[in-house]
């Protein structure tokens, strides 16, 4: 394999080459919702937590598609499982239950 | 002999339908439910992209019924298939042998207050783009006081499961766009907000309005879909998206809250249809024959359908429907009568 | 005792004379085994149960055994629970009947079978050889000495056979219902094990078995007005030639194959029911799904089904096996996947909690088996301790109320509205505590089994209406105020809910509302109803401003509206399938408007109205406050 040009290392670029696809269909089989997320940040926007701290269920999911599960981890670790996410998703995803199944899944080192 | 063609629904679509089919000589029956013919053009003040007056164009809409038999304030009562032809019973108490029925039932706008999150009927600055249109025309609304911020949120009852639409309502957000622009028009010191999920401005012209929107009247586009608002204490409104582009939360205190209702399948149309049993997909329109090859079918021999009661369309759209509806109209009606004899066989073989 | 004997002893000729001497035959044999393996196992297993309560629960228990107030209660629920079954008589009488029928009755047969002993023979009784069975098959071994029967002796005949006759009419009805369930009130039925079947059988023909054993001897060691009829029956066929032995045989064995196979069946119920019973009483709570207290209730649950035909998810047949009986009987076999499965879907209604006979807290073994998975998932709530509280109280400024919405009704603005212009119409002074958004109360968490993290949320609340000085709060929202009632634990503070809060109102003449013409129903939500008990004060309040009509399910009976945040993985289809049954429950009497008390409630029953019906008009769902400030005008 030949590398062309110059990178830093580690790359903040996103790698799409670091998803890894056997997880996430793990994750998609005990919740089949993270693959309906529109990304739409309704999520983000009533979220109690997220009225102190950084935190967006969107962006989790999409790192985890980015390959990037220890900060979807770390954003979810502020949630509180009120619920309002589920209330607004225009998609009906069970917000709930996606959360604990990433934690669940991606939490096991 | 004439066949009688009945139209139901007096909206662009029908209107369309009914001067084409006139001019192709045959004997239209329009019916409209409510007092005027027009349906929901007749309540806009002007459209997208160019801006030309609504009223201008149903006028010339108008214009060419001459000869059509139009009811007004009348509903189908009931309908019977015979053997070529429906026998119908109209709320006025005539009867319609109809060859061919033209289903033209439109649409209804969704009731904002469902998503009560948004607070339509709750809040007094929380209007809808009907509203607005309204306000365009009359140029009085109680909600609109000289306001310096104001936001719209494009897909209220569309692509929401939770509002049993999960469909695109398709006009939305090239209407937010220009509503956006008449009311920095009408309040030039105003910063206007649009929350959009997906942009989907696709007609010819629709990107031209855009650039305009962002370069002539400095109108910020946000993509994050309005989720949360609240009242201040000094009554203006505080309105709580995530900015999914900057990937953060934001809040924003406004003065007006426009919310871009989107198309829901026509009730009293729905109601027509289970007369017909014309069926219906899962998102509440009717369903048509052989999807995109003709697009106007119903399953049903002689059952036309055009507009938006067969999804969301803009008004081009409706229009050329329409047209395309009359031609097909004609196609089965020239078929059928001219060897009435053996016209069992030729209804079955037609359709 | 003494008493006793001297009635004994005054009797010129004994009543009753030991027609075996030695007090034994071998037919008892295969009792004796199957009853000593029983009490073997259920010894056995009561000090497991008990090794493995905490040390701290286990004093509790031993202290609640001696305290008047727990004895009388362990007495109350042990006769009306154990015994008579009054919460099944109470939904459905006949089938009360048939198990109190079977419970008691066999109850009375053994307890006045070993009165019998103690009264005519009582050297078998106590410290002998013979004690365990002698008085189970006490008309074998005795004969009546003809001519000195006495009242007292004609009184027991007359007692036994009567409460044989109403085991009996019970075992008959169980048998009908084993055909014909619906007939009883039950639509849905438990599918018995093979365990269930033996000991179904062997219960069955116990009975029976009896009658024949002892209609076979009742000339011998009499009988009553069952047994003699019979015996003369038996006599009029067989003529002399009766079948003694093998009737006493079959009806010994079995007695022993039930004893035999009830630990595995779901009749160990009718004994461990007593010691969860006594455990429940104690105040004792399960921290584990299948260990301690929870073994206790889960051997307690008799698989009778109740719970099916209580489950609101139960509208789809499919979601049967979701039911707390299933959970349960899997908790028994150890099945990890299905249990956690069965655990995951529950919607915390706490409905079958309710109505199950023996008070089995099915969700809280649930929100137990939760915890084994989820209360191990890293949280970080460090942000918890920058929260600043919106009031803070100065001396003498505290307001009347403080009024927490709750993270839900922030998505229904017309709730919090509508309590914003009840204060004011009242002249309430409140501040409004989570009026910018707060912290979630915690109990959304404890529902997914996560109490460690919901602890945290807790102290920060706990801590911000403490500083408040707010001697009353006032809480919309159900599920936070059942958890700011049961676990928050605020000292010198009023929680109460709005509903409560402005019944106050209206009855202390401070609001008044005008009465309309409307009808309304009211629904119950869960976690307002069954959860904290509270259904006078919403109906005491609407009823001052329109007229009430009933749901075909209400109080503790009313279904959950389908969007409980209970259910971590029911989905959007199956949820809307529960809202129809819920608002077509509420739609009997034709309310003009629905009206609720909870956001989640409100939503779910708007959306579900909404996207049901196509009626032009459909039934407008309104919240509990919005019905008040309505009526108060402006």
């Amino acid at each position: 394999m030949v590398d062309f040009g110059f990178g830093l290392v580690p790359s903040s670029r996103i790698n799409l080459d670091l998803f890894d696809k056997q997880k996430y269909e793990e994750l998609a089989s005990v919740e089949p919702d993270v693959r309906k997320c529109m990304s739409c940040g309704s999520c983000t926007a009533v979220c109690t937590a997220g009225n102190f701290v950084t935190t967006s269920l969107r962006e989790a999911i999409e790192s985890i598609h980015n390959g990037q599960p220890g900060k979807a981890l770390e954003m979810l670790g502020s949630c509180q499982l009120c619920g309002k996410c589920a209330m607004v998703c225009p998609r009906g995803i069970n917000t709930r239950h996606l959360i604990l199944s990433i934690n669940k899944i991606y939490g096991k080192i | 002999m004439k066949n009688n063609v009945l139209i139901v629904g007096g909206g662009p679509a029908g209107l369309e339908a009914s001067s084409q089919l006139q001019r192709l000589g045959y004997n239209v029956i329009l019916i409209e439910r409510s007092a005027a013919l027009g349906g929901h053009l007749a309540k806009w003040d002007r459209l997208f992209p160019s801006g030309v007056s609504a009223q201008d164009a149903l006028k010339t809409l108008l214009g060419r019924i001459e000869g059509v038999k139009c009811f007004t304030d009348t509903e189908v009562q009931s309908i019977n298939r015979l053997d070529k032809s429906y026998n119908v019973i109209l709320s006025n108490g005539i009867t319609v042998l109809a060859d061919a029925v033209l289903m033209t039932t439109g649409f209804d706008l969704f009731e904002a207050s469902r998503k009560e999150e948004y607070g339509y009927g709750i809040y007094n600055q929380v209007m809808t783009n009907a509203d607005l249109e309204a306000y365009f025309r009359n140029h009085s609304d109680k909600r609109i006081d000289n306001p310096r911020r104001i936001g719209f949120v494009h897909c209220v009852g569309s692509r929401d499961e939770k509002a049993g639409c999960r469909s695109c309502s398709k006009v939305c957000c090239a209407t937010a766009v220009k509503q956006a622009i008449e009311m920095k028009q009408a309040f030039p010191e105003a910063d206007v907000f649009c929350f959009y999920m997906d942009l989907r401005l696709f007609g010819r012209h629709y990107e031209d309005m855009y650039l305009k929107a962002q370069k002539d009247y400095g109108i910020r586009f946000i993509r994050g879909r309005v989720a949360e608002v609240a009242e201040n204490a000094d009554g203006s409104l505080q309105v709580k998206a995530e900015d999914t582009v900057a990937s953060k939360p934001l809040k924003v205190s406004l003065d007006l809250l426009v919310l871009m209702a989107g198309m829901r399948p026509s009730v009293s149309g729905r109601r027509v249809g289970e007369l017909l049993e014309v069926p219906v997909e899962e998102d509440g329109y009717f369903s048509v024959r052989e999807g995109i090859v003709s697009g106007q079918r119903s399953p049903l021999p002689g059952i036309f359908l055009a507009g938006a009661a067969t999804g969301p369309k803009t008004l081009p759209d409706t229009l050329a429907d329409a047209r395309a509806a009359a031609v097909l109209v004609d196609d089965y009606l020239s078929g059928i009568f001219t060897e009435a004899k053996h016209y069992k066989n030729l209804v079955r073989e037609l359709w | 005792m003494i008493p006793m004997s001297f009635i004994l002893a005054a009797q010129a000729a004994p009543e009753v004379i030991d027609r075996i001497p030695s007090g034994y035959n071998h037919f008892v044999i295969p009792f004796c085994v199957g009853i000593v393996f029983f009490l073997i196992w259920i010894t056995v297993g009561c000090i497991r149960i008990l090794l493995n309560i905490p040390h701290s629960d286990r004093l509790r228990f031993w202290k609640s055994l001696v305290s008047p107030v727990t004895i009388y209660k362990n007495l109350r629920d042990l006769f009306c629970d154990c015994l008579f079954h009054v919460k099944i008589w109470k939904r459905k009488p006949l089938l009360g009947y048939m198990h109190s029928a079977i419970a008691f009755g066999w109850f009375m047969l053994i307890l006045l079978g070993h009165i019998e002993v103690a009264l005519f023979v009582p050297k078998r009784l106590g410290i002998s050889r013979s004690a365990l069975f002698y008085p189970i098959f006490y008309r074998f071994f005795v004969w009546m000495n003809p001519g000195h029967t006495t009242l007292r002796g004609w009184v027991f005949f007359f007692l036994m056979d009567f409460f044989l006759l109403y085991v009996l009419s019970g075992i008959a009805l169980a048998v009908f219902k084993r055909f014909r369930s619906l007939a009883l009130g039950m639509k849905h039925t438990t599918k018995p094990s093979l365990a269930d079947r033996v000991a179904l059988y062997s219960l069955w023909l116990i009975f029976p078995m009896r009658l024949l054993a002892e209609s076979f001897t009742a000339d011998l060691s009499g009988g009553s007005f069952l047994t003699i009829p019979v015996n003369h029956l038996w006599h009029l066929i067989f003529g002399d030639k009766l079948w003694i032995m093998p009737s006493w045989w079959c009806y010994s064995i079995c007695l022993g194959l039930f004893f035999a196979v009830m630990p595995f069946s779901r009749y160990m119920h009718i004994l461990t029911e007593v010691l969860w019973i006594l455990l429940r009483n104690a105040g004792i709570k399960p921290n584990h799904p299948r260990k301690g207290v929870a073994e206790a209730e889960i051997y307690a649950c008799s698989s009778c089904g109740l719970c099916l035909d209580a489950c609101p998810m139960n509208v789809q047949k499919k979601n049967l096996k979701y039911s707390s009986v299933y959970f349960i009987r899997f908790l028994r076999r150890h099945n990890e996947r299905k249990i956690n499965d069965i655990a995951d879907k529950c919607l915390m209604c706490d409905k079958c909690h309710a109505l199950c006979p023996v008070g089995v807290d099915a969700p809280a073994l649930r929100r137990a088996q939760r915890a084994t998975v989820n209360e191990s998932i890293a949280y970080d709530y460090s942000y918890l301790g920058s929260a600043v509280p919106v009031h803070t109280a100065t001396e003498g400024n505290a307001p009347e109320v403080m009024y927490f919405a709750g993270c839900m009704s922030h998505l229904t603005p017309r709730i919090i509205k509508s309590v914003e212009k009840v204060f004011n119409a009242a002249g309430v002074s409140y501040v409004f505590a989570d009026e910018g958004g707060g912290i979630c109360c915690g109990r959304p968490l404890m529902l997914a089994g996560r109490n460690d993290a919901a602890a945290k949320t807790i102290a920060a609340n706990k801590k911000m209406i403490e500083e408040s000085g707010c001697r009353t709060l006032v809480l919309s929202c159900p599920i936070c105020f059942k958890i700011f009632k049961e676990e928050y634990g605020l000292k010198g503070v009023n929680v109460v809910h709005y509903t409560q809060y402005f019944n106050e109102l209206i009855a202390s003449g401070r609001l008044k509302p005008s009465m309309g013409r409307e009808r309304l129903v009211y629904h119950d939500p869960c976690e307002l109803g069954r959860g904290c008990n509270v259904y006078y004060e919403p109906r005491a309040a609407l009823s001052q401003l329109a007229t009430l009509v009933k749901a075909s399910k209400e109080y503790d009976e009313s279904l959950c509206c389908g969007g409980s945040l209970g259910s971590l993985t029911l989905d959007t289809r199956d949820r809307a399938k529960i809202s129809e049954t819920a608002v077509s429950s509420l739609m009997v009497n034709n309310p003009d408007k629905i009206v609720t008390a909870c956001p989640l409630c409100l939503k779910t029953f708007s959306e579900s109205v909404a996207n049901s019906t196509h009626q032009v008009s459909p039934v407008r769902v309104v919240d509990f406050a919005e019905a008040i400030s309505e009526s108060i005008g402006n």
